[in-house]
């Protein structure tokens, strides 16, 4: 019975299956260093990757003077508010007015820090700090009080540029026709009112004077149910502007694209909030005789919208920051296991959340982008992408993210995605590179060892055709000169002794041809070989010769010489009484053998080993196969080998 | 001393065709030849295919080829040895080959031993040598060179638990000259026995190795010849174990 040996576990040396590499390089995705082909991205956009300004940095000089302003305004209008006393909750419009000029500031640093190119940035300090001048309107001064509350005016219509601009700062079409409805009905509403009532008073429920308001200094004519309706056309007006910027945001919203809305989301959100609460209330006050009180629920929730509004844009700067992290934790996950330009490209996708980003390599030679194809990479028509480039640090463009223009007002995510995808490709890079050094060093390894034995197997023919031939007929011609000789002769006596040497150099040259390449190899193969190999040695060999067939040249010869140099060490080293067995079998794909002895053994990696161990590792390491040799005093060796056999 | 010398038979003049490929070689067998006036040599071949158009001009009696020739360097011989046990098997073929290894050997008796003779090269330029395989194949006998026999029996006699190690030292050579095809009277002669003494160590060999003995002295030898081949146990597959 055979005792089954396992394949290699764990070997002295154990040269990994090359299927299993080829497995890893052969994927059905286009390798990403494709990209020799001549083709030319049609435009260069785009922006260089910045370095990520995640949160911590020391203020500018600049940020400072805007804190420091914006805290003296926050507190002047405060001051103002409290002194004023008209309003209907002083301290309570102080503290909001202080907290909205604060918020709005905030929010317009933050927005700076993060997008410096974005004039939303300053639009919002400027906002900000000019709002605390809503505190005239709390004043008894009655032209300051009028100029507070008329204010509100360019400060509503600021409000809606800052909502209706968002994110790109230029009006469209539809909210320049809601910006100029919104004129109108300044004009036929809210401007003949201001001239026609007694007194003028702030919108926010906190700041009504009520009657303590100071006499309208712009009145012109006193009428009152005039005022009154003038003030309704105006209040209707107004609803009907809110009614259409909540509708302009919703379709809006509805057709943005997923990373937009990401960005939308919040700004959007919180302006809906502000204009509903704002439509609400008024046209209850104006139109229904709704209380006006600050403790009203329409007043109350226009309180609380308006002081959230600027939370908005701060909002959208801290989402961005959060979907970062989360966007680069799962980054990193996915493009851990994805093996593929492929899956590095869906994972890109599935981070920015745009379904159609794409990744663009640069080819240094041709001085453009392509594709994962090798297609040159063209944007669509519409310009609602953009390409983003990732640079190396000496400037040299690796790769571009086509991805949705949305996401230009996302740039910690564009750079850090574009960082960690180059990242991901370099590595990839680099083992491709490995791989393909190492595919290369077994080709030119298989290759030396297919030359030495096609060498060797010349070297036999010549051997055997040539100087055995010729050896062997003047052995024929020296049977035939004895013939001729007498016997007991000094003369025969001569030739006797050359003969006898001439058939010592004969199984001399034999031996060596046999030893150099076995003819039976080439004609019977492994089995036969092994045979003829057992009966040469000068030790017992036991042969369990499995019927492996015919096998690749290559593989026969190295596992031929594998088997026979493990034969000579075992005969060499083994000791005086060393027995050895040789085995060859089949398994699934899998040529095994096995060449065990019950010598001496030796202490692997102590004895100085063999050069025979080296020469296996070799023969077998060129054909991608395993062996392990596994020793110890006393124990006798085991030399084990497995070589992959595609069927 | 040859038989016919002897006189047991007329001489016979064997009608010979020889292929061997090494003109050197090719030229000492001529030489050889031309001193037997027992055979006469129809044609001279140097490849496989004009060796078996040879033979179907002239139908000698006894073909001596080379094992290895053109065209594809390998086994030409031991293949023509196969074509014609099938087209002519009353024709004696004498194989002559530079290889020592038993594989060819027994290659060539593996469809029958009778009229078949293995010889080293170098070996033919003895005269008793060829002209002893010539004339056994011709007569229906069998002959291997004992330098192969040589090397099995040193092969088998140094494997473990070896069965060779029961016999003697001179069973052991009556074994091999069993495996060389000689007759009883050929061992007894060359190990100067008595016939007698020849048959009752092959009995006792044959009865040590658990072989049937066989009077008929080819099918003798490929049952010894074989028994000395074996190496090691069968080899039980992976799906039996």
């Amino acid at each position: 019975m055979t005792s089954r040996t396992p394949v290699p576990e764990d070997p002295v040396t154990v040269l990994d299956d090359p299927t299993a590499l080829d497995d890893h390089v052969a994927s059905d995705d286009v390798p990403w260093t494709m990209s020799a082909r001549e083709l030319r991205a049609d435009r260069e956009v785009g922006s260089q990757l910045r370095p990520l300004r995640l949160a911590a940095r020391r203020p500018t000089r600049s940020e400072s003077a805007v804190a420091v302003a914006a805290v003296a305004a926050a507190a002047g209008a405060a001051a103002l508010a409290l002194a004023g006393g008209i309003a209907a909750s002083p301290d309570g419009f102080a503290f909001m007015l202080a907290l909205y000029v604060l918020v709005c500031v905030v929010a317009g640093l933050a927005w700076r820090r993060a997008r410096p190119w974005s004039p939303y940035g300053l639009a919002l300090v400027a906002y900000g700090l000019a709002a605390s001048l809503y505190a005239l309107g709390t004043t008894t001064q009655p032209l300051l009080h009028s100029l507070g509350v008329l204010l509100e005016i360019p400060g509503a219509f600021f409000v809606f540029w800052l909502v209706l601009s968002f994110p790109s700062a230029r009006l469209d079409s539809a909210g320049r026709a809601v910006i100029a409805l919104a004129g109108a009905v300044l004009l036929v509403g809210c401007v003949p009112a201001i001239f026609l009532l007694d007194t003028l008073s702030p919108t926010q429920p906190l700041a009504r004077c009520g009657a303590r308001c100071p006499a309208n200094p712009l009145q012109l004519v006193d009428n009152e149910s005039l005022a009154r309706t003038f003030g309704h056309v105006d209040a209707v007006g107004h609803v009907i502007v809110y009614g259409l910027i909540l509708t302009l945001l919703a379709v809006r919203f509805a057709r943005a694209s997923r990373p937009r809305r990401r960005l939308l989301g919040p700004v959007y959100l919180f302006a809906a909030l502000l204009f509903v609460a704002m439509g609400v209330y008024q046209a209850g006050v104006n139109l229904f005789g709704a209380s006006a009180g600050a403790d009203s629920p329409g007043g109350f929730a226009l309180t609380a919208a308006t002081i959230l509004f600027p939370f908005g844009f701060i909002a959208a700067i801290v989402f961005a920051y959060a979907y970062v992290g989360a966007a680069l934790a799962s980054m990193v996950r996915e493009i851990g296991v994805s093996s593929s330009v492929t899956g590095v490209e869906r994972v890109v996708r599935q981070v920015l959340d745009d379904p159609k980003a794409q990744l663009a390599f640069w080819v240094p030679r041709s001085r453009r982008y392509v594709d994962r194809h090798g297609r040159g990479v063209v944007l669509d028509e519409e310009e609602t992408s953009t390409w983003r480039s990732v640079a190396r640090d000496d400037g040299e463009p690796t790769l571009a993210i086509v991805h949705d223009a949305a996401l230009d007002e996302d740039p910690e995510l564009m750079d850090a995605v574009g960082a960690e995808t180059m990242l991901a490709l370099e590595n990839r890079r680099l083992q491709q590179d490995l791989l393909d050094s190492i595919g290369a060093l077994r080709a030119s390894r298989k290759r030396l060892v297919a030359v030495a034995a096609a060498e060797r197997r010349k070297i036999e023919r010549d051997l055997h055709d040539s100087a055995q031939q010729m050896l062997i007929a003047i052995r024929i011609q020296l049977e035939l000169a004895r013939g001729e000789v007498g016997p007991s002769s000094k003369l025969e006596r001569q030739l006797n002794r050359i003969a006898a040497d001439l058939d010592r150099a004969l199984d001399e040259l034999r031996s060596v041809a046999h030893g150099i390449y076995p003819p039976l190899l080439a004609e019977e193969g492994l089995a036969a070989a092994l045979t003829e190999a057992a009966r040469r040695a000068s030790v017992p060999v036991e042969l369990e010769l499995e019927d492996v067939g015919r096998l690749p040249e290559e593989i026969e010869t190295a596992v031929y010489f594998c088997c026979l140099e493990a034969l000579q060490n075992a005969a060499k080293h083994g000791g005086p009484d060393v027995a050895v067995t040789m085995r060859l079998w089949w398994e699934p794909h899998l040529l095994r053998f096995s060449v065990s002895d019950d010598g001496v053994g030796f202490v692997p990696g102590q004895t100085q080993e063999p050069t025979g161990l080296t020469n296996m590792l070799d023969r077998l390491g060129a054909i991608g196969g395993r062996i392990s040799i596994r020793s110890a005093p006393g124990r006798g060796t085991d030399v084990d080998g497995a070589v992959t056999v595609s069927p | 001393m040859s038989k016919a010398e002897a006189g047991e038979a007329q001489p016979t003049r064997y009608r010979i065709v020889v292929a061997e490929d090494a003109y050197l070689v090719r030229e000492g067998i001529r030489q050889v030849l031309a001193q037997e006036d027992e055979v006469e040599v129809a044609e001279f071949c140097s490849d496989l295919s004009s060796l078996l158009q040879a033979v179907d001009r002239h139908e000698p009696d006894v073909v001596v080829t080379d094992i290895r020739m053109p065209p594809s360097n390998t086994d030409e011989g031991i293949r023509a040895a196969a074509t014609l046990r099938e087209s002519r098997p009353e024709m004696g073929v004498v194989v002559i080959s530079q290889y020592v290894s038993p594989h060819y050997a027994i290659k060539l008796f593996e469809d029958g031993s009778a009229r078949r003779a293995y010889l080293l090269k170098e070996h033919v330029g003895h005269r008793n040598h060829l002209m002893g395989a010539i004339r056994e194949v011709a007569s229906g006998g069998s002959v291997v060179d004992p330098a192969v026999v040589e090397v099995l029996v040193e092969s088998r006699t140094r494997a473990k638990n070896s069965p060779l190690a029961h016999l003697t030292p001179r069973e052991r050579e009556v074994l091999a000259g069993v495996a060389e095809g000689k007759s009883n009277a050929a061992i007894a002669k060359s190990l100067f026995l008595t016939k007698r003494a020849v048959e009752k160590n092959i009995n006792s060999i044959f009865a040590k190795l658990d072989l049937a003995d066989d009077t008929d002295v080819s099918r003798r030898v490929v049952a010894s010849l074989l028994f000395l081949a074996e190496t090691g146990t069968p080899f039980q597959g992976a799906t039996s174990s």
